[in-house]
């Protein structure tokens, strides 16, 4: 009974280990594989997948695509959500609830909701539903941003901050500008990060709203997977690699920024971060 | 007197416009949509008994509760133990488990489709190998089944379980662990007492974030078999994006009932908690 | 023989040494303080007492018993964290009846311990309050009920006051000295705060890097220090050299020690007889509360003087004033290092 306690826990960290690794594993050979078909282990190892891959201009497109609505979008949500999150979270603390209650909305109702939602709405009327679709990643990264603007501002206290700005004879502009912004860049970039790299892997949205027309990575792939396994896994491969970079990215920015207090509370406050982190991949959609 | 505050104003109101926008526009046009008759119209609530009296539509809902309870059940048993072994681990391990963990849950939607179509699809890896052995997996596991969903389902809950329970672990003290074993209680006797009730809200929310976040999951039943799995959100997706067969007013009534099926599971999660922990009131 | 033993205990936590060869007896029924600054080691040493931390080498006798190679829940040790760590989930009567249950005792000896628990520690009221629900104090004395009700043969009080107010934590140390002489209760203290260490202990330990500076009785430690550490941590003595003290005072009598400590107060305004005059310069001037410090320069020395306030006026900033000391007051320091 006791024996069985106490290693309960190690086999489920093992047994889950190993399930979240072998897809990883085994689309990754499968994407270096000459031919894997017969055999426990690929047959021979080549670039010939990957080479195909990048020399095909569908998938550099598509890619760039990715790359530019994930980006456009990013930066929008820093610029209208972070200078607000500033605004209410200083002057106007009576707004936070229901700011709270409005990050809770955006993060429970399900893509697919949304899709409809925005067909209804904009579909046929004369919109360009890339447009549409960039509007909604936009408020799609209002629970990160805000989340994570909010820790930021509370971090470096600027309330006090602003205060000494202020009275050393800032406007409050230029007092968010030349002090508060400078001493949350940290904290921003590593909700940008999370924010792109949640969008770059978005299905759901541009799927229903726009499909084929406007070809991501995420449809190119879809479109991929039933012609050919070994370049669908080199393009799996490709976009976790990027998530790779991503994240080893943020573990570093985050690292940096929480490093001079040791204390306690910033322990708490670093495993708040793979928490927000965790929320946002919620399946990718 | 207070400052007329032109921040305030110049900061919160677009943010507001976008959020009028993109989410009051498009969530009150798709419930006043599923008050309508296809193709729009005068009130009616045609849509809401056609789901309520279409068994095909019942079954969606009933398919799409049950894998999530299943998925989210499965999830989060093994993780509140495997997120329990990574506490026990030293201080840097357990950060690099966590982002390795973290990485995984990258792989969702169509690239984890993709991977487990690799792995045991009709000519998957173990497929193939299991066949050399003599045998025939396909007899007792169907990837484009619902076995073989949830297999994908939990594959993307266990991350987000890992990382929502990991910082909860960390309010649970080492002092209440020693004086727990001081005044003479074994590590057993202080999980059920001590440990786990304190834990129980957490894990209770974080099982209501996995179900909806199941319930919600579109892209990897998607990416298997297209839009033949009979769930709700795969419906949804059929009803309003399909060029012939698009009935956008009988998708909204779907997503209206969708979201209420969540709110209902937060609510019932919230009061059972609070059922639970007297100490929380 | 004394109730718990403890010989040559020693601690490394990375190669860095927090214990070296500690030897200690309690005697029973006695309130042992162990005194230091933060990182001398005294909370390592109180858990190696009740086993939570593994010692290195060493032995530990509780009642005549080795219990170095026990489990911490069979030591019948009792404690008081610092963070209380009562259990949030628990009612104040669940988490003062925990350490009973644990122990299978029937049900209705258990109500019946815990009430009087209750009632000793003052918590009648709060029975059914859960622990957020409580005031620090409160919730100190939960802690301090809960452990004593199993009966341990030794508490140990893991710096309990230092969360709670200065007026609270007066009330507290002598609800805590009393209770703990109704029990006859061994127990062993660990703060950084001498007052409190000199207000309710029986003997006391202070400790410095790992080391034990000296011990004894409040009134002894007080009065002889025997080191520089010692006298500068327990009353903000005033240490001077033999040079300087031969500069100073060329009147008293070598003893052949390295350093001398003089307490402040023993310093006087009027002229003794036998004393000797201390004359310097004021270099400022302090009220503190019922007493008046005033810092001396007296040839680059300088020197701390503490006068009962009164009216009169004293010197100031600037001014060139003399006190009077009796050699007797001027203890020379046996060990040159803590």
């Amino acid at each position: 009974m006791t024996r069985l306690t106490r290693s309960l826990p190690m086999v489920a960290f093992a047994a889950v280990l190993i399930y979240l690794f072998i897809p990883v594993i085994a689309t990754l050979l499968y994407s270096l594989a000459t031919s894997w078909n017969k055999t426990i282990l690929p047959e021979g190892l080549t670039l010939q997948w990957f080479g195909e891959l990048f020399r095909d201009t569908r998938f550099i497109q598509a890619f760039g695509r990715s790359l530019l609505l994930s980006s456009a979008a990013t930066i929008a949500a820093v610029v209208v959500i972070v200078p607000a999150t500033f605004a209410i979270s200083l002057y106007a603390p009576k707004l936070e609830r229901w700011v709270q209650t409005l990050v809770m909305l955006t993060y429970a109702v399900p893509g697919v909701i949304m899709a409809v939602g925005l067909i209804r709405a904009y579909s046929g009327k004369g919109f360009s539903m890339i447009i549409i679709v960039f509007g909604a990643y936009v408020i799609g990264m209002l629970p990160f941003m805000y989340q994570g603007t909010r820790n930021s501002l509370r971090a470096v206290q600027a309330g006090s901050l602003m205060e000494a700005a202020e009275l050393l004879g800032a406007s409050r502009m230029k007092a968010f500008i030349r002090v508060i912004v400078p001493n949350i860049m940290p904290g921003i970039l590593v909700s940008a990060l999370l924010s792109f790299s949640i969008l770059f892997g978005e299905f759901v949205l541009i799927n229903i709203l726009v499909g084929g027309r406007f070809e991501t990575m995420q449809l190119y792939l879809y479109a991929k997977l039933n012609t050919s396994g070994h370049i669908a896994s080199a393009i799996t491969v490709t976009y976790f690699i990027l998530m790779a970079i991503l994240s080893a990215w943020i573990v570093k920015l985050t690292g940096r920024t929480s490093k001079p207090n040791k204390e306690p509370s910033a322990a708490v406050a670093e495993a708040a971060i793979p928490t927000t982190k965790a929320m946002m991949s919620k399946e990718a959609s | 007197m207070k400052r007329f505050n032109s921040m305030l104003y110049i900061t919160v109101i677009p943010l507001f416009i976008f959020v009028a926008l993109f989410m009051f526009v498009p969530l009150f046009t798709m419930i006043s949509g599923s008050f309508q008759p296809d193709g729009g119209g005068a009130f009616t609530l045609t849509q809401y008994t056609e789901i309520f009296t279409n068994p095909y539509y019942l079954k969606a809902f009933e398919n799409s509760i049950l894998i999530s309870l299943l998925s989210s059940l499965i999830g989060i048993a093994a993780a509140v133990f495997a997120t329990y072994a990574i506490t026990r681990f030293p201080k840097h391990i357990q950060e690099r488990v966590l982002v390795i963990t973290n990485l995984t849950s990258n792989f969702a939607g169509i690239p984890l489709a993709f991977a487990f179509i690799v792995l045991l699809g009709n000519s998957g890896l173990f497929t193939l190998l299991f066949r050399q052995f003599g045998i025939d997996m396909s007899a007792a596991f169907d990837l484009y089944s619902w076995s073989g969903l949830t297999v994908i389902y939990v594959y993307f809950q266990l991350p987000l379980a890992i990382m929502l329970l990991y910082p909860m672990y960390y309010a649970i003290q080492d002092n209440w662990k020693e004086a727990a074993s001081l005044l003479g209680a074994s590590p057993f006797q202080f999980w059920r007492r001590i440990g786990l009730p304190i834990l129980l809200p957490g894990i209770a929310g974080t099982f209501s974030i996995l179900f909806a976040n199941a319930m919600g999951a579109y892209a990897s039943a998607y990416a298997l078999t297209g839009s033949n799995y009979n769930l709700v959100p795969v419906r949804i997706g059929a009803l309003v994006s399909g060029d012939i067969f698009a009935r956008p007013e009988l998708g909204s009534a779907l997503g209206v009932l969708l979201g209420l099926t969540l709110l209902a599971a937060m609510l019932v999660n919230e009061w059972l908690t609070r059922k639970v922990r007297r100490d929380l009131l | 023989m004394s109730y718990v033993q403890m010989n040559q205990v020693s601690k490394a936590f990375q190669e860095q040494k927090v214990l070296d060869s500690i030897d200690m007896q309690i005697k029973k029924g006695e309130l042992v303080t162990l005194l230091g600054p933060s990182g001398c080691g005294k909370s390592t040493l109180l858990r190696i007492l009740s086993g939570l931390t593994a010692l290195d080498s060493g032995t530990i006798h509780i009642d005549d018993k080795d219990v170095t190679p026990i489990e911490p829940k069979d030591r019948e040790i009792g404690m008081v964290f610092q963070s209380y760590a009562l259990f949030p989930n628990l009612t104040v009567t669940d988490n003062i009846a925990f350490g009973l249950e644990m122990k299978k005792i029937p049900r209705d000896d258990i109500r019946r311990a815990v009430g009087e628990m209750i009632e000793l520690t003052g918590l009648q009221g709060k029975e059914r309050a859960f622990p957020r629900e409580l005031s620090g104090g409160q919730q100190q004395r939960v802690a301090l009920a809960r452990s004593l009700v199993t009966k341990p043969k030794v508490l140990l009080l893991d710096e309990p006051l230092s969360a709670l107010d200065a007026q609270i934590r007066k009330n507290l140390q002598q609800q805590l000295r009393s209770i703990q002489r109704e029990l006859n209760m061994t127990t062993v203290l660990v703060t950084h705060d001498q007052e409190e260490a000199m207000a309710v202990s029986d003997h006391i330990y202070i400790m410095n890097a790992g080391h034990i500076a000296q011990h004894g009785a409040p009134h002894d430690i007080y009065t002889q220090p025997r080191n520089e550490f010692v006298a500068r941590f327990i009353g903000s003595y005033n240490v001077w050299s033999a040079e300087a003290l031969g500069r100073i005072a060329p009147q008293v009598e070598h003893i052949g020690s390295k350093l001398y400590a003089i307490r402040p107060e023993t310093f006087c305004a009027q002229p003794l007889e036998g004393g000797l005059a201390v004359t310097g310069t004021v270099s400022s001037v302090t009220m503190l509360g019922n007493i008046t410090r005033m810092e001396l320069n007296v040839q680059g020395q300088h020197v701390v003087v503490d006068q009962i306030h009164r009216a009169s006026d004293w010197a100031n900033v600037g001014d060139s004033t003399t006190v009077y000391l009796h050699p007797k007051d001027v203890i020379p320091l046996h060990d040159a290092t803590a």
